[in-house]
């Protein structure tokens, strides 16, 4: 569970609050949307999530843990619980696929065996299984972004943390990996979902979070949401200074998935494990 | 141990990947080191040149040709009686007559032996312990009875023991400096390549990495570029010495005295000491600028 009370953040530098008195919570197991144009705020909510920043006042609870009273040695400990995914990967160019998520697992000491098993069974959740020896400048963008989610999986993160995943990739590919974080959601996983695209959003069925100038303006399921920006739909417009950029028609993705994931998490665990993980 | 194994190989990899820098700054730091070594073996040689001379310097009183043995003894007590002695030698003129003579061409030898006269006087060799007291125990010796003559040169003492004293603070002073600089050195290289690898380094905190396990790599890297740039400079310094040795040892052979000093009989600790500096400014360069480059980056760098 992730609960903000009464949280704002000002920046030394800034003279206005980059959030403003954000309180919600978000329950374990729950997908949610955070959506906002640039200067919304959007960066400054994960980071504060992330315990990357932490707030002017204000307390933010996440797993248990107060963020706000954290000693500086056990952040490390923390950040193991979650799983972060940037939009521009963040994927180390002389490391292939294999030792890019076997990366996040070294560095924080996992064992040589363990990581031998566990890596390519989150490559198979992204269907990256082929991909292991490949170098990330031989993959596409949405199979880089996907081998990114892998190695936020790889250390088995209970809140996956993405930042603009879709930034970088086609449509097509944004579909899915929206997809993709839909079926980690599904095996149980929190995941919180920054993004500017609002056409996206709306092929889901999930809780959206729209900041807007460090505020929240709306907070609900897709009734809600379809309330609070059918002002802007369908075209781009300008209300409340609300900026919504071009938008791209994501329905037309969403029968014509190719992507070839394994249907049950839980047993492809299984497999993997049966199989030795030799790699 | 495994995870000791990682981070030490990481910081292999990491002089590998970076093998410009790498280079670079051992060769800088080897020429520091050498630098370093160069001054210490001219330090040692002019001390031990130096000794060498003091070890002569010493003062020769001569006894009153008339006095005879009893108060050639008592001349002897007085003078171990004074203070800041290290020791007084007798030196009767029997035994340096003959030492005279047997140095003589035989002829003469023979003409002198027959005259049967001994025309030296009985005499002490005295050295001082303490060279800055010198001219005190001259003084000193002075006012004692039944002297003919003391012999001594203090004004040379004197100029040694400055030359002495301003050689040993510039050498000092010169390695400090130079140690100074491999420090920087250092520093500077692990901060490149930090920043070279500074998308490695945000991944590492953002997955939960501890600031010990990023620093260790950089450390190692440290370390080996400081032993290696240490064995280098210790095998420059040995060629260079025995190179300038052979130059200058007919010059100060002049300056009497077998002063040479072995390059060997301090190899080992030029070994110990470079690859002490090559471990100190690794460890503390590298941590010296990781703690600011930890402290200042975050790992995400979002666009708002």
């Amino acid at each position: 569970m992730i609960q903000f009370t009464n949280v704002s953040k000002k920046y030394d530098t800034g003279t206005n609050y980059a959030l403003k008195d954000i309180n919600l919570t978000i329950e374990k197991g729950e997908f949610v949307f955070v959506v906002g144009s640039s200067g919304a705020g959007k960066s400054t909510f994960l980071k504060l999530m992330m315990r990357e920043e932490v707030p002017s006042t204000g307390s933010i609870v996440v797993e248990d843990i107060d963020l706000t009273k954290i000693k500086k040695r056990d952040i490390p400990k923390f950040r193991r619980r979650l799983g972060i995914v940037f939009q521009d990967f963040r994927l180390i160019p002389n490391m292939t696929v294999f030792d890019n998520v076997a990366f996040a697992m070294r560095v924080i000491g996992t064992k040589e065996k363990k990581i031998r098993r566990r890596v390519p069974y989150v490559l198979s959740l992204m269907g990256l299984n082929e991909k292991a020896r490949n170098y990330p400048k031989e993959l596409s963008g949405g199979e880089q972004q996907r081998v990114a989610l892998a190695r936020a999986l790889a250390n088995n993160a209970e809140i996956i943390i993405a930042d603009e995943p879709t930034g970088n990739v086609d449509p097509q590919m944004s579909y899915e990996i929206v997809d993709l974080l839909m079926r980690l959601n599904e095996a149980g996983t929190t995941v919180i979902m920054v993004t500017h695209e609002h056409s996206l959003v709306r092929c889901f069925d999930k809780r959206v979070i729209i900041l807007d100038k460090g505020a929240v303006v709306s907070d609900g399921g897709a009734v809600v949401r379809e309330q609070a920006t059918s002002h802007i739909n369908p075209v781009s417009e300008i209300e409340n200074e609300y900026v919504v950029p071009p938008e791209e028609d994501y329905s037309a993705y969403a029968q014509d998935t190719e992507i070839q994931l394994v249907e049950e998490i839980v047993v492809a665990e299984e497999e993997t494990i049966a199989a030795g993980g030799d790699n | 141990m495994g995870k000791l194994r990682y981070l030490t190989k990481e910081g292999f990899r990491n002089l590998k990947v970076n093998k410009l820098m790498s280079v670079a700054s051992v060769t800088v730091l080897f020429s520091c080191l050498m630098l370093i070594g160069i001054a210490f073996m001219i330090l040692v040689n002019i001390q031990s040149f130096i000794s060498g001379i003091e070890a002569e310097n010493v003062i020769m009183v001569y006894a009153d040709i008339e006095a005879n043995d009893y108060e050639y003894m008592a001349l002897g007590n007085d003078l171990r009686s004074i203070g800041n002695i290290a020791s007084v030698e007798e030196i009767e003129k029997e035994a340096a007559y003959e030492q005279i003579l047997s140095e003589m061409d035989a002829n003469l030898r023979e003409y002198l032996s027959g005259l049967d006269k001994n025309p030296l006087p009985d005499a002490y060799r005295v050295t001082v312990a303490d060279m800055s007291g010198f001219e005190t125990v001259v003084e000193e010796i002075k006012g004692l009875e039944r002297i003919e003559r003391v012999y001594e040169n203090s004004s040379l003492a004197r100029q040694l023991q400055g030359i002495r004293d301003s050689v040993t603070y510039i050498s000092i002073g010169m390695i400090v400096l130079l140690f100074i600089v491999s420090l920087f050195i250092i520093s500077n290289t692990i901060k490149v390549t930090m920043f070279s690898r500074r998308l490695e380094i945000s991944i590492m905190k953002s997955v939960g990495a501890t600031n010990s396990f990023i620093r260790w790599p950089f450390m190692v890297e440290g370390i080996i570029i400081g032993v290696i740039a240490g064995i280098l400079a210790t095998g420059a310094v040995w060629a260079v010495y025995e190179f300038a040795l052979g130059s200058f040892a007919t010059m100060l052979s002049g300056f009497g005295g077998e002063v040479q000093v072995e390059f060997l009989d301090y190899a080992l600790y030029l070994v110990a000491a470079f690859v002490c500096i090559g471990i100190f400014t690794g460890v503390f360069g590298s941590a010296t600028s990781i703690r600011k480059y930890l402290k200042e980056r975050k790992f995400v760098e979002l666009e708002d």
